[in-house]
């Protein structure tokens, strides 16, 4: 799904992005590209800023210092002519938003509005895109993630993982260059689980610029192109997923695999706790 | 001896509630707005304006409303300011209520998850925008027991514009009283209307939560 091509310009890059809350820091330095139809999977310990990283990318929160670059242009402030960060207006960060896809872990959906209406109403009234072709397109979308029949279903009627795939659909109507996932299966039930990440994996297959924030091995060693691993707020090991899976080289990498080795670890061909016992 | 009394100056009392709904009304709508207003300023304005609506909901609310009316009613007219009753009453009291009433908007607005904002701006909108499409539309239901307790205590409190003059029900009952020499019979029958009033709107409150849930 990568495009191997070297010269291809990133559609995300983040360079030396620090983050603090107060006085703790939950960034450190992030450097990190991902080129157009890149599948990158973010694995680490709660705690560990994924899910910042991940915000920043929508600047859901702000970032202190470095910059983020969604398809060359930077995310939330510009560099003015003295060298001085300045934070974009309202309407540059929003419009930058609109063609950024954010699916929450607790889905997030508008609860006064029908299914149909979730989709539709950031098309219609951000993107000003006339009702009808906005709700077809949306029908359309809908149906994409097997929700056809709940159009005009109200989110509190339906599971989290319908919920998830309509949250993911209102996501996509606004046509993004670029889909985030924070932990989106973290808060379903496990049989639910499948048929979000089903939609995710047929999106990647799409060619759609993906970064995932996860916990589900299995879906970040079929699906990413490469894995990232954060602690503390750094990206402490990143690689193919095959090889950093099954041979984690730092020692935290490794701790963080030791709990999360359930299921997916069998259909490794090396099984990291193996690797573990015989360093 | 009870009802005949009660009954012959009913159609009076009635004209009299007939006012009190009228006040009600009035000072409904015009608290709600000035509400409003007051709330989103105090959560999306700028630091004067939230000083000043601090100021106004703390000044507003620590004052008894009848201080208020006094001053509107024997205190203006002294510094050559001549307001009528009617529009007088109502302004006062949407004043008051006012302020009452932007805590419940507040309330409300700070209620809402921080999910739905971070969710309405991940999809480009701006502030106007989530106002009125994703957070107005949820905090009015999630508004709606707290405002129709102030809409009770409102509707009982224009009671008290009946001391600057004004014929509302629970003026016409006085007048009444003095009339008849019944005071137990009329009172307990002013009492009635306002608790007929009362329990209607608290049911209709009550109504229209399990409609609002139910579409959702």
């Amino acid at each position: 799904m990568r495009t191997d091509d070297a010269t291809v310009a990133p559609m995300v890059e983040f360079r030396g992005v620090s983050k603090w809350f107060g006085t703790t820091q939950v960034l450190r330095d992030i450097s990190l590209s991902v080129a157009p139809s890149e599948v990158v999977v973010v694995i680490g310990p709660s705690g560990s800023g994924k899910t910042t990283l991940l915000r920043c990318v929508s600047l859901l929160e702000e970032y202190e210092a470095g910059e983020i670059t969604v398809a060359g242009e930077m995310i939330g402030y510009r560099i003015a002519a003295n060298g001085e960060r300045v934070r974009r207006s309202e309407r540059e960060i929003a419009a930058a938003r609109a063609k950024i896809g954010f699916v929450f872990q607790s889905f997030n959906l508008f609860p006064h509005m029908t299914v149909l209406r979730n989709v539709a109403v950031g098309p219609i009234r951000v993107n000003k895109m006339p009702r009808e072709k906005a709700e077809a397109v949306a029908r359309d979308l809908i149906g994409r993630v097997g929700l056809a029949d709940k159009v005009d279903a109200h989110p509190v009627s339906l599971s989290g993982g319908q919920q998830q795939r309509v949250a993911i659909a209102r996501a996509l109507a606004m046509q993004p260059k670029l889909m985030l996932f924070d932990e989106v299966t973290s808060a379903l039930d496990p049989e639910l689980v499948d048929e979000v990440l089903g939609v995710m994996q047929q999106l990647a297959r799409d060619g759609m610029t993906m970064i995932v924030v996860t916990h589900e091995m299995q879906f970040a060693h079929d699906v990413a192109d490469r894995v990232i691993f954060m602690d503390h707020g750094a990206i402490v090991e990143e690689g193919d997923p095959a090889t950093l899976l099954a041979n984690p080289r730092s020692e935290r990498l490794r701790a963080f695999m030791r709990r999360h080795i359930q299921g997916w670890a069998r259909n490794l061909p090396q099984n990291p706790m193996t690797i573990e016992r015989n360093p | 001896m009870l009802p005949e009394i009660l009954i012959s100056n009913f159609w009076l009392l009635l004209q009299g509630a007939e006012r009190t709904l009228e006040l009600s009304l009035a000072t409904a709508f015009f608290s709600s707005a000035t509400g409003l207003a007051a709330a989103l300023l105090r959560t999306f304005g700028r630091w004067p304006f939230r000083i000043a609506v601090d100021v106004y909901v703390y000044v507003v609310r620590g004052v008894p409303l009848l201080l208020l009316l006094f001053f509107m009613y024997y205190g203006l007219p002294y510094s050559g300011i001549d307001v009528a009753p009617i529009p007088g009453g109502i302004l006062v009291m949407s004043i008051y209520f006012g302020a009452f009433m932007s805590e419940v908007f507040r309330a409300a607005v700070e209620a809402l998850p921080r999910a739905q904002w971070d969710a309405a701006r991940s999809l480009g909108m701006r502030l106007p925008l989530i106002l009125g499409i994703v957070v107005l539309p949820q905090a009015v239901r999630l508004s709606a027991p707290a405002f129709i307790n102030t809409c009770i205590l409102l509707i009982k409190s224009t009671s008290l514009v009946s001391i600057i003059g004004l014929s509302e029900l629970t003026m016409v009952g006085r007048q009444i009283v003095e009339r008849t020499f019944a005071p137990f019979q009329i009172l307990l029958g002013v009492a009635l209307i306002y608790f007929v009033i009362c329990y209607s709107l608290s049911r209709l409150g009550r109504y229209a939560e399990q409609r609002m849930r139910h579409a959702h």
